[in-house]
């Protein structure tokens, strides 16, 4: 099957509602149809656990290599300041922030 | 690859692995409340209460030091005491709050920890590091000893669990497995990128490597703990207190004594108590022996294989013939102490001590043995006379300086005394570490300090007793006073107003009179004041002049009341007066009464005295300067010359429109400024037509003082750092030199400065509008320019102010220019490197609304040479 061209691709919306304690399995069929570019909205994401941070980053791994863009918006300070401090490159790419390479800390 | 490459490899991923999961751990706990948190640490500390004795029995049996029961008891403290202490302090959010301050303290996690564990504390030391990360939300790796890591790892994973079933972060605490490769892993983690603080507890070359690896690190040093017994103690709990505390754990803490230094007196006592309670005091010969099998003979240092081993198996060891059980070995160290192989630290029950004559000699022995590895751990005193304790402390060197407890358990904090519950001592520099704390949850803590803008009190001060309008001489007559020191100038004696004073004192009064004041005088004058005033002894000063009577007078009366003081102390520049360093007396004991002659300073109600020194001028302020009465009479200033009435007119317009601009300025010094600037424009005028007309010249001398209220308070700005400047080096009179810049200094300062001024009661820089405000107050408008901005037209105002300066200057014969003072070029060119630099120093320039540099300040000296055009 072609690749979709960017003219055919769709932008999906998801807003991830409470706690995000681990995978969300409707966010993951969106992202297995290879067809969609997808907003992850956090303005109602109001805390995150250790597996919700693997799972993000493991979702963006799987996007990059479907060649579906992922995008972070409106993270609420708490959320993003995990995000910052978690280390992760491809999480913070997603939030459209500069990655920690200078620092030359990355897990 | 090769085998060991693989390995390396190997090692490497697992460090990652830990490391990662401690970093994903510590970014989610970043969100994790104050209650969260406090539930975990509950949980965690019931965890280790149920676990204490299985987990004392395993370390016990693992490392085969120590004592299982005392064991128990170190993971109770670890726990249970440790618990009692933090349960409800603030770790998250807003930790203190400083109100008077106007400050708070907020909490951030340091993040990922690599902790070491030791083997002589296996499971206490972890139980103690994870409930502290747990209460600071920071994440966890620990890395035991080889010969103690699967107790110390169980430990682990029961505070882990336990965290985790409360609701941690998973990956909070994690641990480096036994293997013979854990030491490689160790390093590995030591060095991780990803680790943000390393926690050492454990041998010297582990904490040695903890503070190379060049991240933060809390290390512990090793210690050496001397014990001073003075003869004041009580002698039999002393004794009691040290077989406690020297046997706990067979004396496997780190804080525990070392080495005893007895007062003679009390030798005897002591050493027969520790008998009796069934210690074994060794001979010389069993020293021998024992300091053989203890000490490596090769490094000097402690055999480790002995280390919390008990007493009696030592003494077989060592051959010493001991049949009875024993509770610990007593050893004399004879000679000299410095150089005893038994003076160091010794971790199982083998006790040093020596015996001596003096407290002095008693602390110089307990500093042989501080010094002598142990530097900045843990002392003791033994010890009922508090200027003993307080001599020891002031010169042991040691992060705990326990008094009448046993040290090991006194140093562990919670039991004894009120120190913070520690597995870890902090050594200060003294042991190559960074605190001397019982390190804890505060220790783990980033504090971020959040201040609020200081609140900036300003206060508002001026002489207590004003006597206005003309005729208010006669106040004279009902002044309470025995004898009286008159401060003059041959001018005001002149123009008879010396008679005037002295004619209303009262009758009984014994007048002198120093009439010989010139203007501008230096030290010297006041020096020979204040001599003739010693003769007179007067309890009040009348000061009859213009400015520089009135300053001279302030500084008069000082020295006289104060002889003890020094001119170069008292006039130290400032920054900010409240921080100022100097200290001027509180009280005055002589009156000073100051009645002007001229309407300018204001003097007669500021703070303020400037005095000559060479080319400078000094400023001495202090609210003990301001006289105690001001006679405001206009009579006296009716023989004024023209010329004198506008110098002086100018200077009082000068305080007027500085004050009005100043940093210092607020509500009340802008109604006296601006009230007095009306009255100079509408009076000055008028007076100069009229000369004897009283009613104008009260308005002009009221304006002087209103202005000097304002000054008083508000302070002046750069054109009178220009004009001491200038004043000083071509004696150019205050006001006439004040009046050469004034033009330059208002367009100077309505413009946006190149730097703001950087003080907390200035928050918004208004020069510009301020100086448009004064030209409407004094009348002056503009006409309406439709759509013209406020700054636009406020600029427009300073124009027509700057105009009007310079009309009535013209009217007053004022010069507004360095040329007119008829300094030639070359001279002033070739002074202002000079001009500029003491213009900069001066006091006055600290309060001028832009903040004014260097090249700023010549580039206005350069600026005024040239006669003015009208604005």
């Amino acid at each position: 099957m072609a690749e979709p061209t960017k003219e055919t691709r769709k932008l999906e919306k998801i807003r991830i509602l409470g706690e995000l304690e681990r995978g969300l399995d409707d966010v993951d069929k969106v992202l297995a149809t290879g067809k969609t570019d997808i907003e992850l909205d956090f303005s109602a994401c109001t805390f995150i656990s250790v597996d919700g941070l693997e799972w993000l980053e493991e979702f963006l791994l799987r996007a990059d290599s479907l060649k579906s863009s992922v995008k972070f918006v409106n993270v609420q300070s708490p959320v993003y300041k995990v995000f910052k401090v978690a280390h992760i490159d491809s999480l913070m790419r997603a939030c459209g922030s500069p990655t920690q390479d200078a620092q030359g800390l990355v897990c | 690859m090769t085998v060991s490459s693989e390995q390396e490899l190997m090692l490497t991923q697992r460090a990652n692995h830990l490391v990662r999961q401690a970093r994903l751990a510590a970014a989610v706990f970043t969100q994790y409340s104050q209650e969260k948190v406090d539930k975990i640490v509950r949980a965690m500390t019931a965890a280790a209460i149920e676990n204490a004795g299985k987990l004392a029995l395993m370390a016990h049996q693992e490392t085969r030091m120590g004592v299982t029961e005392d064991k128990i008891l170190k993971n109770l403290v670890a726990s249970e005491f440790l618990y009692h202490q933090i349960k409800d302090k603030r770790s998250v959010g807003v930790t203190r709050e400083f109100p008077d301050l106007n400050m708070v303290e907020v909490a951030e996690p340091m993040g990922v920890i690599f902790a070491l564990a030791p083997v002589t504390n296996p499971t206490s030391t972890v139980i103690f590091k994870s409930i502290c990360c747990a209460k600071t939300r920071n994440t966890v790796i620990f890395s035991a000893h080889l010969m103690a890591a699967e107790s110390s790892n169980y430990a682990a994973k029961i505070m882990y669990e336990a965290a985790l079933a409360a609701g941690a972060p998973k990956g909070f605490i994690t641990w480096v497995d036994k293997s013979s490769r854990l030491r490689r892993t160790s390093e590995l983690l030591m060095s991780h990128p990803e680790v943000d603080l390393i926690f050492a507890t454990g041998g010297t070359q582990m904490v040695k490597a903890a503070y190379s690896s060049g991240k933060p690190a809390l290390g512990v040093g090793p210690g050496n703990t001397p014990v001073y017994v003075h003869k004041s103690a009580n002698v039999l709990s002393a004794a009691m207190d040290i077989i406690i505390s020297k046997t706990f754990d067979n004396g496997t803490e780190c804080p525990s004594e070392q080495t005893l230094v007895i007062d003679r007196e009390v030798s005897e006592q002591l050493l027969n108590e520790f008998k009796r309670l069934g210690c074994h005091l060794c001979t010389q010969e069993e020293v021998e022996k024992v300091s053989d099998l203890i000490i490596d003979s090769r490094s000097g240092g402690i055999n480790y294989k002995l280390v919390g081993q008990p007493a009696n198996l030592i003494a077989d060891q060592a051959g010493l013939n001991i049949t009875q059980p024993i509770k610990m070995l007593l050893c004399p160290l004879n000679g000299e102490l410095r150089h005893h192989k038994l003076a160091i630290e010794k971790l199982m029950p083998v006790l040093g001590y020596v015996i001596v004559d003096s407290v002095n000699e008693g602390i110089n022995k307990a500093l042989d043995i501080n010094y002598a590895g142990g530097t900045g751990h843990t002392a003791g005193i033994f010890c009922e006379d508090d200027d003993v304790i307080e001599r020891f402390s002031d010169a042991i060197n040691a992060g705990r300086i326990i008094v009448n407890s046993p040290a090991s358990i006194g140093g562990l904090g919670g039991v004894y005394n009120h120190l913070n519950t520690t597995l870890s001592f902090g050594c200060g520099t003294g042991g190559g570490n960074i605190t001397t704390d019982n390190v804890g949850i505060k220790n783990l803590i980033n504090f971020k300090r959040v201040p609020r803008r200081r609140n900036y009190v300003i206060s508002f001060q001026t002489t207590k007793n004003i006597y206005i309008n003309p005729g208010s001489i006669d106040h004279l007559k009902s002044l309470k006073c025995q004898s009286a020191f008159i401060i003059t100038s041959r001018s005001a004696s002149r123009r008879g107003h010396l008679a005037q004073v002295t004619e209303r004192l009262p009758q009984d009064c014994h007048v002198d009179v120093f009439s010989d004041m010139g203007p501008e005088p230096d030290f010297a004058m006041i020096q020979r004041v204040v001599a003739a005033m010693r003769h007179s002894q007067p309890d009040t000063v009348i000061a009859l002049g213009g400015g520089s009577v009135l300053d001279a007078a302030k500084i008069v009366r000082l020295f006289y009341d104060y002889p003890e003081l020094k001119i170069s102390e008292i006039a130290v520049n400032f920054l900010d007066f409240h921080h100022r360093m100097i200290e001027f007396p509180k009280d005055m004991k002589t009156q000073l009464v100051a009645i002007p002659t001229t309407s300018g300073t204001g003097s007669e109600v500021t703070p303020f005295a400037v005095l000559k020194d060479g080319h400078r001028k000094i400023s001495l302020i202090d609210e003990c300067l301001l006289p105690d009465v001001a006679i405001i009479d206009a009579h006296l200033t009716r023989s004024l010359p023209p010329d004198i009435t506008g110098d002086t007119a100018f200077d009082a317009l000068t305080h007027a429109l500085e004050a009005l601009v100043s940093t210092f300025s607020s509500d009340y010094t802008d109604g006296l400024a601006l009230e007095a600037l009306r009255l100079i424009f509408e009076s000055l005028p008028e007076t100069l037509k009229n000369p004897n007309n009283v009613l104008y010249r009260h308005k002009l001398h009221n304006a002087a003082t209103l202005a000097g209220m304002a000054i008083g308070n508000a302070s002046v700005g750069v054109n009178h750092a220009l004009a001491h400047a200038l004043g000083a080096r071509f004696d150019i009179p205050h006001g006439r030199a004040n009046g050469a810049f004034l033009l330059s200094t208002i367009e100077y300062n309505a413009q946006i400065p190149s730097k703001f001024v950087s003080i907390p009661c200035y928050p918004l820089w208004v020069a510009d509008r301020k100086y448009a405000r004064a030209a409407q107050f004094i009348g002056l408008t503009v006409e309406p320019i439709e759509g013209e901005t406020e700054e636009a037209k406020g600029l427009r105002l300073v124009h027509k102010l700057r105009q009007a300066v310079y009309d009535l200057a013209k009217l007053a014969k004022q010069p507004l220019s360095i040329a007119e003072l008829g300094i030639p070029l070359e001279t002033y060119m070739a002074a202002i490197p000079e001009l500029t630099e003491i213009a900069f120093s001066d006091m006055s320039i600290r309060t001028n609304p832009r903040y004014t540099l260097a090249p700023e300040v010549a580039q206005l000296f350069a600026n005024a040479y040239a006669p003015r055009e009208r604005p």
